[in-house]
């Protein structure tokens, strides 16, 4: 069939009006349902994804407590959040935070292959899996950040964390100065999936 | 170990050469049709239509057939393009739909 396939001026128009018909006919065969898009891709759109991640720190920000029962006991500290459902277990029973603080930076990594923590953080970019920054993010983690634009000081730890099948990071940002006045939903809205894998830090919307 | 089929068949994909684009931990869609192809490619294989790798190897055939084109006649890039190409292919061969009803499809036009 590939001859059908010429390429035309209006591709976006032709390809909308494929996509449309081959979904219509789909449906009229009873193949699919006429609700079956939706509910696959409402997976990443709402169920999985960074903004889980976003709310787990907003909390951890502004709640101590929660923040300390984060690092500790990872998975029951996400249950206590109306995540949506299946987000806390499964693919998500195996994550662990850890946090930044004065004294500690933190950067994930993963050598083996792409393990991520998919329920909190979604799809991971295309570098996560480059040989390169695997590589270099074990050896030399300081100059690595500082080419994502995060410099820490040399008083300052940085800590690695490998992810593997059995347990996959990510980071708790530090929580931006001068954000006192912003409600926890305020501050979720901050939280970057770059800044919980810990190659960038959250900054404060500009005043 | 995926026990979802939607992390599983986004997970097969990443960097990989048929690996979807993305932003922010998001799948990036610049259009509607580009949402639609990938939600009906994930359908029509959670359906037990195709095999995921099935799809995935006709969507990598579809780029490197892009990939083959000399450059100035190269059309622009297009990677969901290069999508609803491999889907309609492994439609046809997996006997989801007949030859007919994909040459109907292809010759669809926007109304």
């Amino acid at each position: 069939m590939s001859q059908l396939f010429e390429f035309s001026d209006d591709r976006e128009a032709s390809s909308a009006a494929r996509v449309r018909a081959l979904e219509a006919l789909l449906i009229e065969k009873g193949v699919i349902a006429t609700d079956s898009v939706d509910v696959v891709l409402k997976h990443f759109e709402t169920m999985a994804g960074p903004f889980n991640g976003a709310k787990i720190v907003a909390r951890a920000w502004v709640d101590p407590d929660y923040a300390r029962r984060l690092v500790e006991d990872t998975p029951k500290a996400i249950a206590e959040l109306s995540l949506p459902l299946g987000m806390t277990g499964a693919e998500g029973e195996h994550m662990a935070a850890v946090a930044n603080d004065a004294n500690v930076h933190n950067l994930i990594i993963c050598t083996l292959c792409s393990c991520y923590p998919w329920p909190v953080l979604g799809l991971p970019p295309y570098w996560y899996k480059d040989p390169v920054f695997r590589a270099r993010g074990v050896r030399e983690p300081r100059a690595v950040l500082q080419e994502f634009g995060v410099q820490v000081p040399a008083t300052k730890e940085v800590k690695v964390w490998d992810s593997s099948a059995q347990i996959r990071w990510f980071v708790v940002p530090e929580r931006p100065a001068n954000t006192e006045h912003l409600s926890e939903e305020e501050l979720a809205a901050l939280v970057t999936p770059e800044s919980m894998m810990g190659v960038a830090l959250v900054e404060a919307p500009a005043a | 170990m995926f026990t979802r089929f939607e992390e599983y068949a986004a997970a097969s994909m990443l960097g990989a050469p048929d690996s979807p684009p993305r932003l922010d931990g998001k799948l990036l869609f610049t259009n509607r049709w580009e949402r639609d192809v990938f939600g009906l490619a994930l359908s029509l294989s959670k359906a037990g239509c195709f095999e995921w790798e099935d799809f995935r190897q006709s969507l990598i055939a579809s780029i490197a057939k892009w990939e083959a084109i000399e450059c100035a006649k190269q059309p622009r890039w297009d990677y969901y393009e290069r999508f609803l190409e491999a889907l309609l292919n492994v439609v046809e061969t997996s006997g989801v739909l007949s030859r007919r009803e994909i040459e109907a499809i292809v010759a669809a036009r926007s109304r």
